[in-house]
């Protein structure tokens, strides 16, 4: 039977576990990206997004932003200082509160951010990729919170447990929204990455596929040649080539926009194009390699 | 013998002269997957290689995956993503087929004609037979040929929650025209 002072003295000790149990669990892994293991305190650590960048190459949209996670470092120390204010017997109410939510936020964003990855093809279930110490930062978050005396209860610790994935999650949709609507610039206002002429481009393409591939895939590039040909469509889009001895060559589609200014090019003239490289591919139509390029433009003359 | 050669030789020439098989770099080939929801998901590829034989009906086309453009940078990421078109492992999209009644159609006389084309669409190595309906146009001695279709994602293993959400069409709408 439990009595009224054993309850108090068992709930005196509940945020002190809780607390210790957050503390701990933070700097254990929350999730496996296959195989790559990602702790708590990986976000406000810099890891995350370092890990996220070079293995699955998606980064951090906003950078700047960046000095925002610094605030969950607030997690261990409010739950630490919750320990220490139970024990010297003063008021832990509100610190408990915020780490405890903190720590529902931070879990928030590791979910939404892991089914993000999913999309590009980095595992399947993000609850199979949670790993134990997750289940028990949000248990401890939640037990944290529940644990805090104080009057209006219900109302309070639900308004605490749902602010910050809520807040999150609401976050999260307009950057979302914010990064589909947003559109590539004109190419024409670019300043090119790499500037060569179309023999060496092929050449270098010839030489070494995969580093070439490498190299200029999704780059804005400028090449300069004489067109090897030029077509314009009915719909008045433009295509102009340049070939070499071999038989490979660049194709460059220009969109309708271009036409006034491109239709007068024949083959043969010197043209300077700029556009995103699509990289390599070998055609077994042509027997040849084609070097594409997308959302091109006539450079100035 | 010697008269053997040169006709052999006059065949050759002429089979050159009036080459059957004509092949473009030019072709266009669009991706619509827009919905009522979102109607960001499409792109143009204007550089696909494509050929024809007017005389056996074959045609043949090659679209480098990453060469689809569309406005969205992200959408265009999850495009060619693992998940997705996987462009880094499967670079291009291929179709392989015949223009089955190209009996009907005078390469020589300006015209339109319906055709059918019956052929291979093959996906990330996952190859489908696709029957669709197409147009051949000639015009002053060229060739333009026109079709449009719908693939269905879930054929080449391709889901995810933008589909289930409704923000990408199950059944994208593929364009084809070329010139020669």
């Amino acid at each position: 039977m439990i009595t009224a002072g054993t309850k108090s003295k068992f709930s005196k000790w509940l945020p002190i576990i809780f607390g210790a149990c957050l503390v701990v669990s933070f700097f254990l892994p929350w999730v496996s990206w296959q195989g790559n293991l990602v702790s708590g305190y990986d976000l406000p650590g810099g890891h995350f997004f370092r890990l996220a960048e070079t293995k699955f190459k998606l980064g951090n949209p906003f950078p700047k932003l960046n000095f925002l996670f610094f605030v969950f470092w607030m997690i261990p120390v409010g739950a630490l200082s919750t320990l220490i204010f139970v024990i010297i017997k003063k008021k832990w109410n509100l610190v408990a509160f915020v780490s405890g939510a903190l720590s529902l936020s931070l879990l928030a964003v590791y979910f939404l951010f892991t089914e993000k990855l999913i999309m590009l093809g980095v595992g399947r279930n993000v609850f199979s990729m949670l790993q134990p110490a997750a289940w028990l930062h949000a248990l401890s978050a939640i037990g944290l919170i529940l644990a805090v005396p104080v009057s209006q209860p219900v109302l309070k610790k639900t308004a605490w447990i749902v602010a910050g994935p809520v807040f999150v999650f609401i976050s999260f949709l307009a950057m979302e929204k914010y990064i589909m609507n947003e559109t590539y610039s004109d190419t024409a206002g670019i300043k090119a990455d790499y500037t060569i002429s179309a023999s060496d481009l092929i050449h270098e393409f010839a030489a070494n596929d995969s580093a070439a591939n490498k190299k200029y895939l999704e780059k804005i590039i400028s090449v300069n040649g004489a067109a090897s040909e030029v077509e314009v469509k009915s719909d008045s889009t433009i295509n102009i080539k340049f070939a070499d001895s071999t038989g490979s060559y660049i194709n460059f589609s220009l969109e309708k926009d271009q036409y006034e200014k491109a239709k007068n090019i024949k083959p043969g003239d010197t043209v300077s194009l700029k556009g995103s490289c699509s990289g390599s591919f070998y055609s077994d139509i042509l027997s040849t390699t084609q070097i594409s390029f997308k959302r091109s433009t006539l450079n100035k003359q | 013998m010697k008269k053997t050669i040169l006709f052999l030789a006059f065949i050759a020439a002429s089979g050159l002269l009036f080459a059957q098989k004509k092949t473009t770099t030019s072709a266009t080939v669009s991706f619509d997957a827009t919905t009522p929801k979102d109607d960001g998901p499409k792109a143009d590829n204007k550089t696909v290689v494509g050929s024809i034989d007017t005389k056996t009906g074959d045609v043949a086309f090659e679209a480098a995956v990453k060469n689809f453009s569309f406005a969205s940078p992200k959408m265009q990421e999850h495009f060619n993503g693992a998940n997705w078109m996987n462009s880094d492992q499967f670079p291009k999209f291929t179709f392989t087929g015949k223009i089955e009644d190209i009996k009907k159609v005078k390469f020589t006389k300006d015209g339109t004609y319906k055709v059918k084309v019956n052929g291979d669409l093959t996906i990330k190595d996952i190859t489908k037979k696709t029957k669709v309906d197409g147009t051949v146009t000639v015009a002053g001695g060229k060739i333009s040929i026109a079709t449009a279709f719908t693939v269905t994602l879930a054929d080449y293993n391709i889901s995810g929650m933008p589909i289930d959400a409704g923000k990408v069409s199950k059944e994208p709408k593929i364009s084809v025209s070329a010139e020669f």
